[in-house]
């Protein structure tokens, strides 16, 4: 094949590139949201599609009408009304969009496993017929190539005079800009914005029918398939289409003309590996290239403290009640911990699981709930953990002489550490969305060009484990994966306690905050990611050891984004929510068909809308409720002390939502009137005209607060007066006079407070 | 201990054609208040921002003491001694009041590592920090260095009693005055106020003035940038006004204030900033 027909053959793959891309910026650019869901969506619709094709034997063109014209978008205005439009009505942080797109991928993946199952389909139908147009010579064009390029510039045409010349692309960008003020101003936000999702939806399921006949259809391939072209909005910068349509195209073409050249050797394979991988390595470069996405609104998308907003163990004297019960809560978790060693072997075997994935999610509270980073590739490291296990273990590694099973694992955690460190920079100066992206194409670059390589990931074999000798029966094994998770749970709570925790919490508070103070910004965003990515590792290690196999489908990039999900539902900052989570994921797994954890995991994370700490929150939340409400049927109603009301701590620009104060700041004169509504300080009733003196060392008033009392004085100075007067005036038999209205202007001002007797004149 | 002063020299900062800082030199000496006013635009923020290292002049130096911390990160200038606070106050809302200022009076030693192994911050091993506890809890416990910070700054501004605080749950005004505590106990040289004013009544900022006194008269240098053209003149020792990315005057407040071309531009201001600019404008 010459180069110019290499070049043809890749039109085909940018255009849908292309409209994936254009896709994907429509509704960033109508939403503030990028719709990591676009894969899951895409594959649904893909499947969708062949079920009507292939198993309901309609019509293609029927197929393509339905699939395209009322399923996409209805998917997109569901998932508006139901998930989106309720984040953009409390004005979520951009995080927990992204975080609710996750949940909807998760959700969508959790759906196509559980109704068509994970196994490949190779006969998804397609929509254009497999023949193809003379250009020019013998250079032919396939139909699809040209249909879809021909809908490519359509669509961006269309989408390109609708934003810029309409009056529905001002209201877009009004939207965008400030949702509420938009509304305030009459424009119909939301139906700007379902019409946004209506459109990406649409391009997504176009995508996924695309693309499905060229791939064979699975639920995780194709999905990956489709996150893949994230690389094309990134190199757009969120925001121009023209860019992300030349570079689907350019990548594309790049991609197949790479098919001309064969190497041998170490650089032979590397190439192949790029021939079908060139969009996964772009998004790595273009991320770690572009200095920074224009992310809409404030690009605060790496504030987690939405759903991370637990404090610091208070560092002060803790009281006697709260640690036995700390105690209690830690006894009764080791005792279900230990429980499966009582159980049958086949059920313990599949315990196994459980804390070798609690370890891979105590590194993601790391990270994510302690440090603020977010992260999307811990399948990789922990992928990275269980492989240099291995080899250590084979003796295969470096020519380092094989090591014990045990040993093995901990040094091969330990040799993450080092990935993890490179993986930390690019966090440096990234943050949000980008960095989601970054660690997620790192996960992604490691699993192609590492876990899939039959150089790395084949001749493995796993030993059992030994200790002085001693082979580990199952039972022992799990002990020591327990031990494994003491550990990790040791190392988690040295990083939450102390000046390492305080530092970190202030990282995740307020990053320029704690670099004000001297916060070492730079080097904690660096133990963060290197230490979690050795908890990983160790994970992984122990994974590889509960499953008897190294698989790469264990440790695929798209394992990091349920796994997140997962993580953030039970409590991004609860070391225990990990551990629950592994439990809740293991068990599922176990008892229900596979995906249906995914699927489970997806609701949840759908339900974080309205409960944005995860359920670690939930059942914090619900705790301290019912310990109130305990403690107050105890004690007298007059005798309870004002209880400070839980604030949502707001991720946008840090500032503390004031609606929950109550008048206990004990600060005098700070807080607006807060001085003044201090106990002994109300006004007494019934109301006399006399001058309510201050007790001596008592805290000034604010000077709303002294003209409140002044105001006060004045009005049962007054009524004191007419009273007087009717008095007098009723024995006098005198006509009443007129009520008496103050003199002068009401006085303001802390001056005022010093003569309350001047407006009392009647 | 002798304190550094902060100096800025020849510093210019453009942005594609516009020069919001244009060859700027300024000194700020410890014990003494320096205010930098000037109308919106003037450059105020992008000078106070070279200051703090959040942007890096494109000519120019920043010196602290006899050290050219030009291409220094924030966190480090703040280790040696230059502390800012924000115009948003920006504590760590999930942390109590004691533990912010606790971040602040940590920031001297970097050696984190330590506390991953969970040693104690002084690198002693467990069990004497165990034993410290119990004798802690006896109340018979030396206080570290440290902590006696946060609680002498506690106790010198009036926090004890929100010390357990959530920081979160405070007003704005209690937000900055544990900002200003936070960056106290960062033990600073040079302490660089960005709008502390703002979002405060009369009486708080009557309380921050005496405030911003008292921290001078312990031998701080503070560099005050704000709207409140009362308060700065009201405190400051000296004042750099600025226009159009240029000092234009400095000096006492006396000189700097009937300076003609400050006057000129604040009378020319007078309509639009009667708010901001009261004092000025009367």
């Amino acid at each position: 094949m010459t180069s110019i027909d290499l070049a043809l053959a890749g039109v085909s793959l940018g255009a849908i590139a292309a409209l994936s891309g254009i896709g994907l910026l429509v509704t960033y650019r109508t939403n503030g949201v990028l719709n990591l869901a676009q894969g899951g969506i895409a594959t649904l619709v893909a499947y969708v599609f062949r079920e009507m094709v292939v198993e309901w034997n309609l019509p293609i063109w029927l197929a393509a009408v339905i699939s395209l014209a009322v399923v996409s978008p209805g998917i997109g205005l569901l998932l508006e009304r139901l998930v989106f439009r309720p984040l953009a009505r409390r004005r979520a942080s951009a995080a927990e969009s992204l975080v609710a797109s996750l949940g909807v991928l998760v959700l969508s993946l959790g759906i196509t496993a559980g109704i068509w199952g994970l196994g490949s389909r190779s006969d998804a139908p397609s929509i254009f017929p497999n023949s193809s147009v003379r250009l020019f010579g013998d250079t032919r064009i396939g139909v699809d190539a040209l249909a879809e390029l021909v809908m490519v510039i359509v669509f961006a045409g269309v989408i390109g005079v609708i934003a810029a010349r309409t009056a529905f692309g001002r209201q877009i960008r009004a939207v965008v800009d400030d949702r509420q003020l938009a509304e305030l101003s009459g424009v119909p936000a939301d139906k700007v914005a379902a019409a946004g999702w209506a459109a990406g939806t649409t391009m997504a399921g176009l995508t996924g029918i695309l693309l499905a006949p060229r791939f064979q259809l699975t639920p995780y391939g194709l999905t990956l398939l489709v996150l893949e072209t994230f690389a094309v909005v990134v190199a757009a910068r969120l925001s121009s289409m023209p860019v992300a349509v030349l570079t689907a195209l350019g990548i594309a073409i790049l991609q197949s003309e790479l098919k001309q050249f064969t190497l041998h050797g170490d650089a032979g394979q590397i190439l192949t590996v790029l021939q079908s991988n060139l969009f996964i390595v772009a998004l790595l470069v273009l991320l770690l290239a572009v200095p920074k996405l224009r992310e809409l609104g404030s690009g605060d998308s790496g504030a987690t403290a939405s759903f991370s907003s637990r404090g610091a163990p208070p560092s002060g004297r803790v009281s006697g009640v709260r640690l036995r019960r700390d105690y209690l809560g830690k006894l009764g978790g080791g005792a279900l911990l230990l429980a499966p060693l009582t159980f049958a072997p086949s059920d313990l075997r599949s315990a196994f699981m459980v804390p070798a994935l609690a370890l891979i999610f105590l590194s993601m509270v790391i990270v994510t709930g302690y440090s603020g980073q977010l992260s999307l590739g811990a399948a990789g490291f922990a992928g990275l953990g269980a492989l240099l296990s291995l080899k250590l273990a084979n003796g295969d590694l470096f020519g380092l002489p094989a090591l014990p099973g045990i040993a093995s694992m901990f040094v091969g955690a330990l040799f993450v550490a080092p990935i993890g460190l490179i993986t930390g920079y690019p966090a440096i100066r990234r943050r949000g969305l980008t960095l989601a992206l970054t660690t997620f194409a790192v996960g992604a670059v490691v699993s192609r060009f590492v876990f899939e390589q039959p150089t790395f990931a084949t001749g493995l074999y796993l030993d059992p484990l030994t200790l002085f000798g001693w082979e580990l029966s199952e039972k022992a094994f799990y002990v020591f994966e327990l031990i494994c998770l003491g550990i990790g749970l040791l190392v988690v709570r040295n990083l939450h306690h102390g000046r390492l925790g305080r530092a970190l919490l202030a990282l995740r508070d307020h990053s320029e905050g704690a670099a004000a103070v001297g916060v070492d910004v730079r080097n904690l965003k660096l133990l963060a990611f290197t230490v979690s990515s050795v908890v990983a590792g160790l994970g992984g290690a122990l994974l590889v050891h509960s499953s008897y196999s190294f698989s790469a489908d264990d440790f695929a990039p798209l394992q990091s984004l349920l796994w997140f999900t997962a993580v953030v539902v039970f409590g991004a900052d609860s070391a225990a929510g990990a551990i629950v989570a592994a439990a809740f994921m293991v068990t599922i797994d176990v008892l229900a068909p596979a995906g249906s954890s995914t699927l489970a995991i997806g609701i949840l994370a759908l339900a974080l809308g309205w409960m944005p700490g995860g359920l670690a929150s939930a059942v914090r939340g619900g705790l301290r409720l019912l310990a109130q409400y305990l403690a107050d049927s105890f004690v007298d109603p007059n005798q309870r002390a004002p209880r400070p009301v839980p604030v949502r701590i707001s991720a946008v620009g840090h500032l503390p939502a004031t609606t929950g104060i109550t008048g206990i700041t004990g600060i005098p004169g700070i807080g607006s009137t807060l001085g003044a509504a201090r106990a002994g300080h109300y006004a007494r009733w019934p109301l006399s005209g006399n001058r309510y003196v201050l007790p001596p060392g008592a805290p000034r008033l604010t000077p709303f607060g002294a003209s409140l009392v002044t105001m006060i004085e004045q009005y049962a100075a007054a009524q004191t007066a007419v009273a007087r007067q009717r008095q007098a005036t009723d024995s006098d038999g005198a006509p009443r006079p007129a009520v008496p209205q103050p003199t002068g202007p009401a006085p303001t001002g802390a001056g005022a407070g010093a003569h309350p007797a001047e407006g009392g004149r009647a | 201990m002798s304190r550094h002063v902060l100096q800025a020299v020849g510093l210019v900062r453009r942005y594609g054609g516009l020069t919001a800082v244009d060859h700027v030199d300024l000194v700020a000496p410890p014990g003494m208040i320096t205010g930098l006013i000037g109308p919106n635009g003037a450059g105020k923020s992008t000078l106070f921002s070279l200051l703090t290292g959040v942007e890096q002049p494109d000519e120019g130096k920043v010196v602290l003491g006899s050290t050219d911390i030009t291409s220094m990160r924030p966190d480090i200038r703040s280790r040696r001694g230059l502390v800012q606070t924000f115009q948003v106050p920006s504590l760590f809302p999930t942390l109590t009041v004691a533990d912010n200022l606790l971040v602040g009076a940590e920031n001297r030693r970097r050696d984190y590592a330590g506390g991953l192994l969970g040693l104690s911050a002084q690198g002693r091993s467990r069990i004497s920090h165990s034993a410290e506890r119990v004798l802690e809890r006896l109340g018979l416990a030396p206080k570290g260095p440290v902590t006696q910070i946060v609680e002498e700054v506690l106790d010198s501004l009036g926090l004890s009693d929100v010390r357990d605080t959530i920081a979160g749950t405070l007003p704005t005004g209690a937000l900055r005055l544990v900002e200003f505590a936070r960056a106290l106990c960062a033990r600073p040289d040079i302490l660089l106020l960005d709008e502390p004013a703002s979002g405060l009544d009369s009486e708080e900022t009557a309380k921050l003035s005496q405030l911003l006194r008292r921290t001078a008269a312990d031998g701080v240098g503070i560099v005050i940038v704000d709207h409140d053209v009362d308060l700065v003149f009201s405190v400051v020792d000296q004042v750099y006004a600025m226009v159009g990315g240029r000092v234009v005057a400095s000096g006492d407040p006396e000189t700097v204030r009937n300076d003609p071309t400050v006057r000129s531009v604040y009378l020319a201001q007078a309509p639009l900033a009667a708010a901001g600019h009261s004092g000025e404008a009367r």
